[in-house]
């Protein structure tokens, strides 16, 4: 290779690099943030903030057959004032709506969990984007991807020398590819 | 007295009498054509909603009770229509046929949920993907799961669950039956999908069915556990269902008490679950098959239906 188109095809590969890193430095953050949540979801939620609420429910409390002014009275005593609608999931349950949050309460027990839902901010909005939760998002997601390679690709070149690829680098990638390997070794084992 | 006898007062009365009995007879016939017109213009269509699943073998369970069922509900000439939509996953969702109900300008629709019993999704979700609740956790739930919600111009009729019949007991006791060797020396392992809302009713449903089996076999116990979102999808709770049974017993026969096959339940949660039993293919029996297809399920469709449509065509003419 003529060393002028060599250090023409490096400056590209360097400048690729540096701004496609640059430009998908805002998504890539957003992933890993909601690839921390998401990995987690069975020990929390990652898109919403539950807020449970324990409350006691007076006896005199007619569960076969509440009125509208039941409810109402019931909403007061979790601060609420307007419900939007009441429903019986059981015969001896009563479940009222409210904007954000719902009673759910129970007769055996006389008790009830106020429940609160909140959006957990900042996850919930990167989780909407690693989800594809919006149409077309995809197409988005799957350019990003594939940019993801070529800054993957790109970074391996850009130093030369002692610490470039062909010295340091390859080693480094190697041990880094073994973290896959030994993942499918215990997957394969088992 | 002396007034009854003026011939004035008399024929007064007599035209009051004739005008009272031609108003109410106008009004009779008038109240009968308008309940005729309404009974006219009415429009019934059923919508059978499931679950929903990525697994064709399990959608195909679904659509195959929506073409056995059908023929006998189309025979009432009251309703024009029977659809299925699936709640997640795939098309056609519940709101791709509310619009479809509401362009063939339906009046009403009679919803079959096909779920064994309450849980978020048969009291939270449809309704609020319908627009009849506004469950601030469904709402944001569906947005999130690119699930669209449609307020129908139709009006909606919600059936009962499977729960409310005795079905279940008998679908569990008749699977039950085929598969095991000798009741006296198994156990039972329900797993179902669970709820964590509704975990008292989940449990209840569980035990009725295994007593009922227990009732009707040499069977003397039973155990349960979820394979569902409670579960986490975790096949960990199937073999401490099976385990619990096998303190007792030497073998153990699990039952998925699942609506329809789906190869990610029956086959990867559950069967990775008895692969974890040490010894599993001499100590468990197990077949991967579901509640569905069922006679009585088709049977009960059929009569809620019908039940529905008596109530829906009744209160309009009353």
């Amino acid at each position: 290779m003529k060393p002028s188109l060599k250090k023409k095809l490096r400056k590209f590969n360097i400048v690729t690099h540096r701004d496609v890193g640059y430009f998908f430095s805002t998504l890539i953050i957003i992933y890993c943030l909601s690839g921390f949540a998401l990995n987690h979801v069975d020990d929390w939620n990652p898109d919403f903030i539950i807020t449970k609420t324990d409350v006691e429910i007076p006896s005199s409390f007619p569960f076969e057959n509440p009125s509208p002014s039941h409810i109402n009275s019931l909403s007061t005593i979790v601060g609420e004032s307007n419900y939007r609608v009441y429903d019986k999931p059981t015969p001896d349950q009563v479940k009222v709506y409210y904007k954000n949050a719902t009673l759910h309460i129970h007769k055996k027990s006389l008790s009830g969990t106020y429940e609160q839902v909140k959006r957990r901010p900042i996850f919930y909005e990167a989780n909407v984007l690693h989800r594809n939760s919006l149409a077309g998002w995809k197409w988005v997601s799957d350019i990003f991807a594939f940019f993801l390679i070529v800054i993957s690709i790109t970074g391996l070149f850009v130093l030369k020398g002692k610490k470039g690829f062909r010295k340091r680098g390859v080693w480094f990638m190697l041990a880094g590819a073994l973290l896959p390997v030994i993942a499918w070794l215990i997957f394969g084992l088992k | 007295m002396p007034h009854l006898l003026n011939v004035n007062y008399l024929t007064q009365r007599l035209f009051i009498a004739i005008l009272t009995c031609c108003t109410l007879f106008s009004c009779s016939e008038k109240k009968q054509a308008t309940e005729q017109q309404t009974k006219d213009s009415q429009k019934i269509a059923v919508l059978l909603v499931n679950h929903g699943s990525h697994s064709p073998t399990w959608r195909k369970a679904l659509t195959d009770l929506d073409s056995t069922v059908r023929g006998t509900i189309l025979k009432d000439k009251r309703i024009s229509d029977v659809k299925t939509a699936f709640m997640e996953y795939t098309e056609p969702s519940i709101a791709t046929r509310m619009k479809q109900f509401d362009s063939a300008g339906y009046t009403d629709v009679i919803i079959v949920p096909i779920f064994l019993t309450v849980s978020s999704h048969s009291f939270d979700d449809i309704p609020t993907i319908i627009g009849t609740k506004e469950d601030p956790q469904s709402l944001e739930t569906l947005k999130i799961e690119k699930i669209e919600r449609y307020v129908a111009k139709a009006k909606t009729h919600i059936t009962p669950l499977l729960d409310f019949t005795t079905i279940l007991e008998q679908n569990i006791l008749r699977r039950y039956q085929a598969i095991s060797k000798n009741s006296k020396d198994e156990g039972l392992a329900l797993i179902a999908y669970g709820d964590a809302g509704y975990n008292d009713e989940w449990s209840a449903l569980m035990d009725s069915v295994g007593q009922h089996v227990i009732a009707n076999t040499e069977l003397t116990t039973y155990s349960y556990n979820w394979c569902g979102h409670i579960a986490h999808y975790n096949p960990d709770s199937t073999t401490i269902a099976i385990n619990e049974v096998l303190q007792e017993k030497p073998s153990a026969v699990v039952m998925p008490v699942l609506v329809a096959h789906d190869e990610m339940f029956q086959v990867k949660i559950i069967g990775d679950g008895i692969n974890a039993i040490s010894d599993h293919s001499n100590k468990v029996i197990y077949r991967p098959d579901a509640i569905l297809p069922d006679k009585n399920v088709e049977d009960w469709v059929i009569s809620i239906v019908a039940t529905h449509a008596d109530h829906i065509t009744s209160n309009r003419i009353m």
